[in-house]
């Protein structure tokens, strides 16, 4: 009896390990472990063994019967796995199909810079605001120290509406609007368009500016250059460097303009920067306190400051934009590039 | 500005080179646009003179000279015709290079060697206007009295270099060579030299001659001189090189005088003929209405009484400040002259030659404004060189009609402190005192008050702030360069934040941009006809839109008043570049004015729109997109049939917010209106009012517990009249389910003949749910028999039989 059950061991498991797929695993588990499989019989036959062989035999077939079963399930194991190893195989995909479901846009690169920028200006304590386009005489010219036929009127060519109503030259415009809604100490900085009439390669009609403007007591040139590194740094970048030149603006007194490291060239030296390795950033001075006490703000005790890039140079620029006529066009190959 | 070097070194005593010169005056405030070199082309060109002339042993066109060029001789071959023996002429040795762009090397003409070329005054780059000779054809011959061997540059008095200088509004006082010649004294530390203003007359009285009487308000100050026998010649070669370098085309002697004070004091002058001066009378008036004047650059005007003229006892002889009539010039039969030496009110000036189009040297000078001081020195000045040219008799005194005060300087009482402030740095007091002076601004220190004695012609300067912009400029920018610190060290903190507007448009800008759409920026200024493009009424409001009074083009010349012309243009333009599956938006104004004429500001008010044209994009994946911008704001709307002219009236709808108000659209684009932008696809265009939404409060979210009992489904079809729509059909399901209703989709839509003429069948599924209990089939039957007999009772919808 105990040769069977050990005959019935090494046919099993010699069967089990040459089987390859799962319906021939069934057979061989229903061959022995069926109702009328080999090895039931023999646990059926239990009763004829002699008494005293019975619990040795006994034990030995359940330890057999065991040993089949888990051969059995640890082929079966195998083999379901090889299965699916085989079915990944044949669902593999070429991965370098196109992807699917919508693409993403983009923004436009003005409002990204806008973006960026108006992120400094607030981590620095700046309100954005915004206000009117069309606008008066009085708070695009006549409030900044610009009186009518002033010859700093030339400086920039308006579309006027009619004598007394324009389409803003500046967003200088905001600073009064400011001062005569805001008490001061304040910081606003306003992202907008403005208008000038002169169209060529080099200008559009219609460009994007920003104006900020700090009042508070014991503000000074300093605190300005001090916030402008700072600004021209988170721009672009650690290495930039700025140039201060002496200019004038009617609202401004002193008035500056800054020049930083050419981000075309890099400071290298270009055709867009004549060479300098600098470009013009910003237009910037101490506000003049006539302008102060013209919107009603005590010149004897406030001072501040104001300063207003063109931003669509630097956009320009910093995106390596070819042609200032593509920021207006909106030409889906060249949009598509700014994703 | 044009400035020249050398007229410069009259007033400073300069050594520095005049690259160092630019970058001072650049770094001070007056930025030098381009440094001009008057002899750039002039190097290796000397004056020599021909001592043989021998013909060519080959060539019978051809001569050989010999030629004087000071330390030794030189042999050149010419062809030209004008040369002989002992005329004195422009040599070109090897390594010049002209301004015509010949380069000079020695060359071979068929066996007979020449060191170089004789120059035409073209070659070097001047005419007859400039040196007489210089225009003909052939060499340039010399005056005798040139010595050989000298640079022809410092020999024509071309060894000048020429600063473009932008001055700046505030500085009026810069647009002259002594102006600027201050500001170098402060920026080198040196002393100015004043102008030789001396004279001599030949007795007699000047109100002999002429008598001047001012009838305008427009001219505070009026002086003439008189000066009689006068010589008509060239003015002699140092003076006309002096305007040939700022770029004013020498005349004569009497002319070049009134240019010559024009850019060296910044005082515009005019000479007249004294014989056409009708009554020997000079009348500053303004014009009559019907008056007109023929003037120096061959155009008559007609005038009217904005129009300031200088008048003769009948005719108007000059237009003010701007341009001197022909009938009163100098000319060469002129004898007598009356020299004017004015000042205009800028203002008029301006407008003036605003009016006529008409914009010279004289009137640019004059816009700027000149002091009033001003012609006290400047008619001296001239008078000097009249004489200096000895080119008339002067006769005593000058008519001066003034009705301003002179100014006298101001004297300011600064605070140091207060300077120091505002540039935020302590600058030493001896430093800026040095500052000061240097500029001519007379200034001593006590205490903390500096006094300043402001000199007249720099009546910009008024205050601490003037003072230490003054200051700073000439102390030089570059001390911020390292400048340390904390910025804003003792002022207050301000917290910053985003106007709410910005920040709602970022986000829907964002979820566009997630949903593959490209931002657009368009012109806020279109054409007229924009409107009728886009089929509005003949009433609509847009129609009121502002014009510009003085438009760069039509396509520029109206300020819109509706956003979706320029995303429409935009597809347009993509369309026809062979760009697809177009997906647009635009943030931006619409300026509607609240009346016309416009008499205070218009309405600007802010959109978002968003265009699509793409191949299968149609009303409700539209929909799901404003869906998606709306949901997470506060905005309870529904939508109805839109009025909009541009779109489908089939296929759009209006938003409309609580209130009533309109707060946006969104649909197909009207088959009209697309064919007006040559589109040849569907366009689904939307907009939304960015305004209205940001004032809107948060969304507030009060969430609730999520039921324990189940959800029970139904699904219901029914066939119903085309013109019931969906929004009827849901709303009624929704009444008829009362207490347990849940959720309510419609999931199909179906057409058919079989379902009868004009109908469809609607399938929606309906979710019930009871926050007490589990439904039972017995309750959600009884209400499926209510919804079955409202829909048959409000909208004859019968359950369709399968």
């Amino acid at each position: 009896m105990k040769e069977k059950l050990k005959q019935i061991e090494q046919n099993v498991l010699s069967e089990i390990q040459i089987v390859e797929d799962l319906k021939k695993l069934d057979e061989i588990r229903v061959k022995y472990l069926g109702k009328t499989g080999e090895l039931t019989q023999i646990l059926r036959g239990m009763k004829d063994v002699p008494a005293e062989d019975r619990r040795e035999v006994g034990s030995l077939a359940n330890i057999v019967r065991e040993q089949i079963e888990k051969a059995i399930s640890e082929k079966l194991c195998d083999l379901e796995n090889a299965k699916l190893l085989a079915d990944m195989e044949k669902e593999k995909i070429d991965i370098t199909e196109p992807s699917k479901g919508i693409k993403k846009g983009a923004l436009h690169p003005l409002t990204r810079f806008n973006n960026k920028f108006m992120d400094i200006c607030v981590e620095m304590g700046f309100t954005v605001i915004q206000g009117p386009e069309v606008e008066t005489d009085y708070y695009n010219f006549e409030a900044l120290n610009v009186p009518k036929n002033h010859p700093a009127r030339d400086m920039q060519d308006t579309f006027f509406i009619t004598d007394n109503i324009l389409l803003r030259s500046q967003t200088s415009n905001m600073q009064v609007r400011a001062m005569e809604k805001m008490k001061p100490p304040f910081k606003i900085v306003c992202p907008g368009r403005v208008y000038r009439n002169d169209s060529d390669s080099s200008h559009s009609p219609i460009f994007n500016q920003f104006e900020a403007l700090v009042i508070d007591e014991n503000i000074g040139l300093k605190d300005l250059m001090l916030m402008i590194k700072e600004i021209l740094r988170r721009l672009f970048g650690e290495d930039v460097k700025m140039r201060v030149r002496p200019s004038y603006f009617p609202f401004t007194e002193p008035s500056i303009e800054i020049d930083a490291t050419c981000q075309m060239c890099q400071g290298k030296g270009c055709s867009l920067c004549k060479g300098s390795g600098f470009s013009e950033v910003f237009g910037a001075g101490v506000v003049n306190p006539k302008v102060l006490e013209m919107s009603g703000i005590d010149s004897k005790k406030y001072s501040g400051f104001a300063f207003g890039p063109g931003i669509d140079r630097s956009v320009m620029v910093t995106n390596k934009i070819p042609n200032i006529k593509y920021l207006f066009r909106n030409d889906l190959r060249f949009l598509k590039q700014m994703r | 500005m044009k400035i020249s070097y050398n007229w410069l070194k009259d007033f400073v005593d300069l050594d520095v080179s005049a690259e160092d010169v630019a970058e001072r005056l650049t770094v001070s405030g007056f930025e030098v646009e381009d440094v001009i070199y008057l002899n750039k082309h002039l190097h290796d060109v000397y004056v020599g003179k021909i001592k043989k002339i021998e013909k060519h042993p080959e060539a019978d066109r051809l001569v050989v000279c010999k030629v004087d060029v000071g330390n030794r001789d030189v042999q050149i071959v010419t062809s030209a015709t004008n040369v002989f023996e002992g005329a004195v002429v422009p040599v070109s040795l090897e390594g010049a290079d002209l301004a015509n762009g010949v380069q000079i090397k020695p060359s071979n003409f068929r066996g007979v060697k020449s060191d170089g070329m004789f120059c035409s005054g073209e070659e070097l780059g001047i005419d007859d206007n400039y040196f007489e000779g210089a225009s003909v054809n052939g060499i340039l011959i010399l005056p005798n009295d040139f010595v050989a061997g000298q640079k022809i540059e410092d020999a024509l008095l071309l060894n000048d270099v020429v600063f473009d200088i932008n001055v700046t509004p505030n500085r009026p006082d810069c647009n002259s060579i002594v102006g600027i010649a201050h500001e170098i004294c402060a920026m080198f530390g040196k002393t100015f030299k004043d102008c030789d203003i001396s004279y001599k007359t030949v007795g007699e009285n000047v109100k002999d001659y002429v008598s001047v009487s001012v009838e305008t308000a427009n001219c505070p100050r009026y002086s003439a001189a008189y000066v009689k026998n006068i010589k008509l010649e060239r003015s002699p070669l140092w003076l006309r090189s002096r305007l040939f370098a700022v770029g004013i085309k020498p005349i004569n002697n009497m002319v070049d005088i009134t240019n010559y004070i024009l850019i060296e004091q910044g005082q515009p002058m005019h000479a007249f003929d004294y014989k056409y001066l009708d009554g020997y009378k000079i009348v500053v008036r303004q014009a009559g209405n019907n008056e007109e004047i023929a003037v120096l650059n061959g155009n008559t005007y007609k005038l009217d009484d904005s129009v300031m003229v200088i008048a003769d006892a009948k005719k108007p002889v000059v237009v003010a400040g701007v341009i001197g009539g022909t009938n009163s010039c100098i000319s060469d039969d002129t004898v007598d002259s009356v020299f004017e030496c004015a000042v205009f009110d800028l203002k008029s000036v301006r407008l003036t030659a605003k009016k006529l189009g008409l914009r010279t040297d004289s009137s640019a000078r004059y816009e700027k404004g000149v002091n009033i001081n001003s012609p006290t020195l400047a008619m001296k000045r001239a008078l000097h060189l009249v004489s200096e040219l000895n080119c008339g008799q002067i006769v005593d005194g000058v008519i001066d009609v003034c009705s301003e005060e002179l100014e006298k300087g101001e004297v300011l009482n600064i605070s140091y402190s207060k300077v120091c402030k505002i540039l935020g740095l302590e600058i030493p007091k001896e430093k800026v005192l040095q500052i000061l002076n240097g500029l001519g601004i007379v200034s001593s220190l006590n205490g903390d008050v500096i006094k300043c004695v402001v000199p007249f012609i720099r009546d910009d300067i008024k205050n601490e702030n003037d003072i230490a912009e003054e200051v700073i400029r000439i102390y030089g920018y570059d001390v911020y360069n390292n400048v340390e610190g904390t910025m804003f060290e003792n002022s207050s903190i301000t917290i910053g934040q985003f106007e709410p507007r910005l920040v709602l448009e970022n986000y829907l800008k964002n979820i566009l941009v997630n949903n593959g759409f490209y931002e657009t920026l368009n012109y806020s200024l279109y054409t007229a006809s924009a409107c009728d493009k886009l089929l509005l009424d003949e009433n609509d409001e847009r129609r009121n839109f502002i014009r510009i009074a003085n438009p760069l083009s039509e396509d520029l010349s109206t300020v819109r008043t509706v956003m979706a012309h320029a995303l429409l243009l935009d597809i347009s333009y993509n369309l026809s570049v062979g760009n697809k599956e177009l997906r647009f938006f635009e943030a931006g104004r619409v300026y509607q004015p609240k009346s016309l004429p416009l008499t205070e500001l218009p309405v600007e008010n802010n959109r978002l729109s968003i265009a699509v044209c793409e191949n299968g994009y149609d009303f409700f994946q539209l929909k799901g997109l404003i869906e998606n911008l709306l949901v997470s704001t506060s905005l309870k709307y529904k939508i109805e049939r839109s009025k909009q002219p541009y779109l489908h009236s089939g296929v759009s709808a209006d938003i409309i917010a609580e209130d009533g108000k309109v707060i946006g659209w969104f649909g197909k684009v009207h088959k009209t209106v697309l064919k007006n932008y040559d589109i040849n696809q569907d366009v689904f265009y939307a907009e939304l009012d960015t305004d209205y939404l940001s004032q809107l409060q948060d969304k507030k979210y009060a969430t609730k517990e999520i039921s324990k009992y189940p959800v029970v489904e139904r699904d219901i079809a029914v066939v119903v009249d085309e013109k019931i729509t969906n929004g009827e059909l849901m709303s009624a399901i929704k009444s008829a389910c009362g207490k347990i209703f849940f959720d309510v989709n419609l999931f199909d839509v179906y057409r058919h003949s079989s379902l009868g003429e004009n109908k469809k069948s609607m399938a929606y599924k309906i979710l019930f749910m009871s926050e007490e209990k589990t439904l039972t089939s017995e309750e959600i039957n009884q209400v499926m028999n209510k919804v079955l007999k409202g829909l048959d009772f409000r909208y004859r919808a019968k359950l369709r039989q399968m």
